[in-house]
């Protein structure tokens, strides 16, 4: 590391000693951006870096509220409005009882570089409190999430900073926050994402992280003349991102072989198809059955079980000759000894469905090996660009169908895909998509800051 | 903890109903006599016996013991230091050394207040002795006639004065006699009680069993005897509400002087009163019966040969001390009940007006109000003709109301199995003697309980009750065995299959199979064939899940098949005495397989029929106390654990719900949609209808069945239970309104009051705790009406008391001194002793943040290193067990430290951590009853002797992450409703 980012990290420690999790964001952002600073050395002297670590602005305020007893409660609310250079700030509000000041920096300087590699006019921040709905009754959850939008309702807008939902906060607190803020600002106008669809949400949003991680991987193809037409696809998982990427899969000709889940997984040689999928659909959503009941189903499907424990290593199902594989079930499910099973088995494309699935020796193996690999910051962005969808849709008091949603959706995979190859090649290590996804984001903010003098 | 008199104070009068009646009884008489007159009683008969035989005749109650003296001396002698206390003076007018009156004086004196009453054996002399000697003190003089019953007479008599104050207030009437002749009322007086007490037979006829019969004895009605108009009126305007009738003399003391028209002056200032009272007058002038009648009162002629015969037939005529005649307005007799079976029988045939004439008199009410049946009257009198539209409606009223009334009675009591009584709906009655087993214990007594306080009528539209059940007493169990020679057998038996089909293969004695043959012909409900052996309620040795229980459709047209499979039942519950498990089990407790027993459970199930299968809308198992509790619920408000279906969900630890009574909007599990997708039960229990049973029975536990959410919404069932989730939205909708995933939440009826489900469990653990006085355990199971204004069935269907979740281990943390434990912590989850020689710790001092994922590994590898050995330990570490933030502690998962049975979690440096209630963490907690220390030293939220940890000798270190294993088990004590424990080093005396 130059002696430049070293004092900047230095700095940085000095100035929030109690915040580890946000030193270690800006330690991994300012490493891989040694390649960027040399060959854009107008960023240091406009010290970009210095202002995007720096939150625009931070919001800390008491939320006040009675529970079931009558007993009065106070937690703390938070909003950090970290940049707005490309649009509005947007990102998540989290609530549970381990927020606090450095973990939501942490994730509002991650969640800048996520929505400006969508393409969309999205900012980066993010809020929420130490509030732990765990054992709340509704009443009460309600009554908090109308304290908290009491004092956040001033600070917010549709063209100013779009919350969203994150941990602790789902449909039913979007939807007593939304009601709260409709209230007190005597307007309708989409302020949050996340919405109930029959009051401003957008369709696709469950599919979106699946049907995305699908197109990137058709769009890697397409760098090589392929397409996923016949492609013999390894999917683990089978939840929302597993069930979707298999539906696309199918909806676009190529054979997925397998789903898992914590127990152990299927291997179909014959192909998921759609009907099979209906039935897993079924299995897991409705019934939420084991995924060894396909088998009884499916015969001629192999079931393994798998030991729920992280040391059984490695991990059968990717031990399967294919072509493809859509990694949608966990964080580190993919180590350094899967990778190279993979690879072994001859699989080249991998794009990733779930957050962070491949340990770090992992990804290395992938890049040295020189597939196509579409890391999960950029590969499952369909999430974060459906929440720019609603965004549009609101300003436009409009609702687009499905099919208008999932073109818009395909149109934006193929965007950041694009921006990666481009960004990649820029920066001399082309088919990197790892460096693509990295720097894309951070150029977009950093030229937009660039652009707008020192704000 | 609640206590059964808060209960009594809560729901009225009921829990304090006929166990308090007749609180001042005679117990020790002392009779005082000179000895001419003990000659006079040798003559008549051995006084003694005779009394005694008419006590015994008459009343199951003891009779009184007598002590006889023949001075005034020797009785003040024996009055001032009793051997017994002394409950009553009988006393001859003259003693030898001075009369009565004067005992009566020196008593007085003494401070001896002792009830005297005068029996004379002359009416001459007695007369003297009244007309002279001063009455002070003296209760009533009495005339020996030469009937022995003159003495239950006079102790009844006095009781009565004694009572009436108390049991009129919970609804004893009284029946009021006047008359001023001793001779007269020293006679009609041991005729009256006679037909009292025959009338309390008759009524004990109906009574289920020996405790109803003697509480409907303490519950017959009072006889007050009055001399004068004064005390008459007295009497009547003080208990004018009990009082059933008066049968007074025409001439006797008003003013102070004898007055000719006394009896006429009574009856017209009753009737002012109570206009319908019935009235008997007597009187020796026969012109006096037309005055009688004009004030509609009854006539007897002193003078006639047969007045005792008359007087016998007004009391059980006009009175009520009899059958129930049902007459016209003529008063010609239509129909005649014996007891409230026939009465509803009657009312359903006799004409309109008769009906409409009694119940103008209230002549129903006041004839049942004799009968003891004090709530049926209170609640029949108050309604009066006109309140209904006709007199059908009337009628109709009535059958409805004995008749249920009829029913309801039989509840709360174990009554001997009798054909002709036997209710498909309601009681529990047994075949066979000997011990109903924990189980039918533990179902008689809530159904006692439930009975007393009439938990129902607190909860309109809801019966709770304990469902019917037919319990086959212990001796059933021990003649199967010796009957057959089967006992040595079975106990020398290793091989289950043997003794299943020996048993099989030996019949039930006959009298038992007719009983159940007779059982079966009116109860065609599913049942469940539970066992309840005689071990089982121990509250330190649960025996849940050892024995079998079986549940049988019950459905088959055939009788004979039903009974089959109902007897095969039986002898695989007996044949499951004899299992390993059984035998393990009892090994692990200070018992012999010898000394159980087995009683067997026939109970209707619970639960609707939906065409070829049959549940309960829900079922569920309570606590009284909660080892687990997540703010806002506490310890002590107890927990729920309820599944749609049967009960098998719960009981076997498949996803339902959990909630704590007072706050059932607080669910762990409903956070978040991803949460509640996790923990919604899915499927259900039910039992398949129309199966007939293969060969040998079915394979376990009767032909059930597992459904899915589907079956239930196609059979309705599940709105009362349902929310749904849209994917779309990210969010769980309660009920049933939209499109999305159906998932179990009770929702509508915890949230929207579609049931009062947990008020009434709340109660049901109140009333348990207050009838046992101990933690208790409950099992329930419920249908909702499937038409509106329906009636919903709450069946109690198990109450264990819980002496503590792991019996009555000493679990006093604060009697280690400090330095014997190296933890400590006032954030304790789990009851009880758990002694660890494998200890995982994680060394706080070489703990890294940045780190925490390689410890996670490590802690991993040694959790599934123990497992694969099968040694459970106690797992020491820092920050937040189980956290997903590496930064907050160290990212296990639950299976990752699956094996330990103790986890202690410690507050880190800069931040301290709550009780990890990760939902599916705290839900294994919870389930394993792992004990669960937290501590935030920095906060004096107790402490871990890290020093101590680090200079124990290590077998094994990964990292951070070290194992220890001491020769000696270290103890984790755990105060379960203090929430406080510690635990202590190895060898320091805590042993197990």
């Amino acid at each position: 590391m130059t002696q430049y980012l070293s004092a900047l990290m230095e700095d940085v420690k000095a100035k929030d000693p109690a915040q580890p999790e946000f030193h270690q964001a800006v330690q991994e952002v300012v490493e891989s951006l040694e390649l960027v600073l040399a060959k854009r050395p107008e960023y240091r002297s406009a010290r970009i870096l210095e202002r995007i670590i720096e939150p625009e602005r931070v919001i800390l305020f008491r939320v006040p509220w009675v529970n079931d007893q009558g007993e009065v409660q106070v937690n703390r609310g938070f909003r950090v409005e970290m940049n707005s250079a490309i649009g509005p700030y947007k990102g998540g509000l989290r609530f549970h009882p381990s927020v606090n000041l450095g973990i939501l920096k942490f994730l509002a300087f991650e969640q800048v570089f996520k929505n400006a590699l969508t393409t969309l006019p999205m900012g980066g921040g993010k809020g929420g409190s130490d509030f732990d709905p765990k054992g709340k009754s509704d009443d009460e959850v309600m009554r908090f999430c109308q304290s908290f939008m009491t004092e956040l309702f001033r600070h917010i807008g549709p063209n100013t900073d779009v919350p969203a939902g994150d941990i602790g906060v789902g449909g039913r607190e979007v939807g007593f926050l939304f009601g709260q803020y409709k209230r007190l600002a005597n307007e309708f106008t989409g302020v949050l994402t996340g919405k109930g669809l029959n009051w401003g949400g957008s369709l696709i949003r469950p599919e979106a992280t699946g049907y995305g991680s699908v197109y990137f991987a058709q769009e890697m193809l397409a760098t090589r003349g392929e397409t996923l037409e016949g492609k013999v696809c390894l999917v683990s998982g089978s939840g929302n991102v597993a069930q979707y990427t298999t539906e696309k899969l199918i909806e676009l000709g190529a054979k997925p072989v397998t789903l898992s889940d914590s127990s152990g997984y299927i291997y179909d040689e014959e192909g998921i198809d759609a009907g099979k999928l209906a039935f897993v659909m079924e299995l897991k959503n409705e019934r939420r059955g084991r995924i060894k009941e396909y088998v009884a189903q499916y015969p001629q499907a192999v079931y393994t079980p798998m030991d729920p424990a992280p040391q059984k290593r490695p991990d059968p199902l990717w031990q399967h000759k294919a072509d493809c594989a859509f990694p949608s079930a966990t964080q580190n499910e993919i180590d350094a000894d899967d990778a190279q099973n993979l690879l072994n088995n001859g699989v080249y494309v991998i794009s990733e469905g779930a957050n962070m699935p491949t340990t770090p020796e992992g990804v290395n193996l992938f890049l040295d090996a020189g597939i196509l690999y579409g890391p999960g910051k950029a590969a499952n962005a369909g999430g974060v660009a459906v929440s720019g969808l609603e965004m549009a849709q609101n300003s436009m008091r409009y609702s687009w169908s499905r099919e208008e949603v999932d073109s818009k959706l395909r149109r934006i995979m193929k965007e950041i895909h694009a921006r990666c190859v481009t960004v990649a090649e820029e920066f001399g290590t082309p088919g990197n998509y790892v460096n693509g996804a990295n720097i894309g984001g951070f150029l977009k903010v950093a030229d937009a800051m660039l652009d707008q003098g020192v704000v | 903890m609640k206590t059964f008199f808060d209960f009594s104070e809560r729901y009225g009068g009921r829990a304090g109903g006929y166990r308090d009646l007749m609180r001042e009884q005679i117990r020790h008489v002392l009779f005082v006599s000179s000895l001419y007159e003990s000659f006079i009683l040798a003559e008549d008969g051995l006084l003694y016996e005779r009394v005694l035989g008419k006590f015994l005749e008459v009343t199951p109650m003891e009779p009184p013991d007598l002590t006889r003296v023949s001075s005034g001396r020797e009785a003040l002698r024996i009055l001032h230091r009793p051997p017994t206390p002394i409950d009553l003076v009988i006393s001859a007018p003259m003693l030898g050394d001075m009369d009565a009156s004067e005992l009566a004086a020196t008593m007085r004196e003494a401070g001896i207040h002792v009830p005297l009453v005068v029996l004379g054996f002359d009416h001459r002399e007695l007369r003297e002795f009244v007309e002279k000697r001063p009455q002070d003190g003296i209760l009533a003089p009495f005339l020996w006639q030469g009937d022995a019953r003159i003495l239950l007479a006079i102790v009844k008599t006095v009781e009565d004065r004694l009572n009436v104050e108390r049991d009129t207030r919970i609804g004893v009437p009284v029946f009021q006699v006047v008359e001023d002749n001793i001779r007269f009322y020293s006679s009609f007086l041991p005729v009256i009680y006679s037909e009292v007490m025959n009338l309390t037979q008759a009524v004990q006829a109906e009574a289920g069993n020996r405790l109803q019969r003697l509480m409907r004895n303490r519950a017959r009605p009072k006889i007050l005897l009055a001399t004068t108009f004064e005390r008459a009126m007295r009497d009547f305007e003080a208990y004018q509400d009990a009082i059933m009738g008066v049968f007074s003399d025409m001439e006797f003391q008003k003013g102070g002087v004898l007055n000719r028209a006394a009896g006429l002056n009574l009856a017209r200032a009753i009737r002012r009163l109570q206009p319908d009272i019935p009235i008997v007058l007597q009187s020796s002038n026969p012109e006096n019966a037309r005055q009688a009648s004009s004030l509609r009162a009854g006539f007897l002629l002193k003078g006639s040969h047969d007045l005792l015969g008359q007087l016998r037939e007004a009391l059980t005529g006009d009175l009520f001390f009899g059958d129930f005649v049902f007459r016209n307005p003529k008063g010609a007799e239509l129909a005649r009940a014996v007891d409230l079976k026939t009465l509803v029988k009657c009312l359903k045939t006799v004409p309109e007006e008769s009906i409409a004439f009694h119940a103008s008199r209230n002549d129903f009410s006041r004839w049942l109000r004799a009968r003891a049946e004090f709530g049926l009257a209170s609640h029949l009198r108050p309604r009066r003709l006109e309140d209904f539209a006709s007199v059908e409606h009337l009628r109709t009223e009535l059958v409805e109301t004995i008749d249920r009334y009829r029913r309801e009675r039989n509840r709360g009591t174990v009554t001997p199995f009798r054909p002709d009584l036997f209710d498909a709906e309601e009681g529990i009655v047994q075949i066979g003697e000997g011990s109903l087993g924990g189980k039918g214990r533990g179902l008689a007594f809530a159904s006692r309980l439930l009975d007393e306080v009439r938990l129902s009528d607190r909860f309109p539209g809801v019966k709770i009750a304990v469902p019917p059940a037919v319990v086959l007493g212990t001796s059933v169990f021990h003649e199967f065995l010796d009957d057959n020679h089967l006992r040595a057998f079975a106990l020398e038996t290793e091989d289950e299959d043997e003794i299943v089909r020996r048993f099989l293969n030996t019949p039930l004695s006959g009298e038992v199979q007719d009983a159940l043959a007779q059982m079966e012909s009116v109860l065609t409900a599913p049942i469940a064939v539970r066992s309840s052996s005689l071990l089982e309620d121990s509250p330190h040795y649960p025996f849940a899940g050892i024995y079998d229980t079986w549940l049988l459709p019950n459905d088959a047209s055939d009788p004979r098949v039903r009974l089959a499979q109902l007897v095969d039942a039986i002898r695989r519950v007996y044949a499951s005495t004899f299992t390993r498990r059984a035998r393990s089990f009892l090994r692990a407790t200070p018992y012999r397989l010898e000394e159980e027993a087995m009683a067997v459970i026939i109970q209707r199930l619970v639960g609707h029929n939906y065409g070829d299968r049959f549940y309960p809308h829900f079922s569920g198992i309570a606590r009284s106390h909660n080892y687990y509790p997540v703010p806002p619920a506490r310890p002590e408000d107890g927990i729920v654990a309820v599944a749609l279906g049967l009960g098998k969900t719960v009981a076997e630890g498949e996803p339902c719900l959990r909630f704590s009574p007072p706050h059932p909007g607080h669910i762990l599990e409903h956070a978040s949609p991803e949460s509640m997708l996790e923990h919604s039960q899915r499927e259900f229990w039910a039992l398949r209808l129309g199966e007939t049973a293969p060969e040998g029975g079915w394979p376990a536990d009767g032909p059930l069945t597992r459904l899915t959410l589907k079956e239930a919404e196609t059979d309705g069932s599940l709105g009362p239970v349902a929310s749904t989730y849209s994917a779309a939205n990210d969010r769980v909708y309660d009920g049933m309104g939209r499109p999305g995933v159906r998932l179990v939440t009770f929702a509508p009826v915890l949230k929207h009051g579609v049931f009062p489900l947990a008020e009434i469990v709340q109660e049901m653990l109140i009333l348990g705790m207050a009838g046992t006085r101990l933690p208790v355990e409950i099992e329930f199971a419920a249908t909702l009406p499937r038409e509106p204004g329906g009636t919903a069935e709450v069946g109690f269907l198990q109450l264990r008391p819980l002496a503590s979740s792991r019996g009555d281990l000493d679990v006093d943390v604060d009697a280690v001194p400090p330095d014997d434990a190296f933890c400590r912590s006032p954030a304790v989850l789990g009851h009880g002793r758990l002694a660890l020689k494998d200890w995982i710790v994680v060394n706080r001092d070489e703990f890294d943040r940045a780190q925490s994922a390689a410890c996670a590994q490590a802690v991993a590898d040694f959790n599934r290193e123990l497992r694969q050995q099968g040694l459970p330990y106690g797992l020491v570490g820092v920050g937040r067990w189980g956290s997903t933030h590496p930064w907050l502690g160290i990212p296990v998962r639950w299976e990752d430290i699956a094996g330990a049975r103790v986890i202690v979690e410690a507050g880190f440096k800069d931040f301290r951590v709550a009780p990890s209630q990760g939902t599916h963490f705290f839900q294994n907690l919870v389930s394993l009853n792992v004990g669960y220390f937290t501590i935030n030293a920095d906060l004096g939220e107790g402490w871990v002797d890290w020093d101590w940890l680090a200079r124990q000798s290590t077998l094994d270190s990964r990292g951070c992450v070290h194992h220890l294993r001491f020769d000696e088990p270290a103890v984790a004590i755990m105060d379960g409703k203090e929430r406080s424990g510690v635990i202590v080093k190895p060898s320091r005396g805590a042993g197990v």
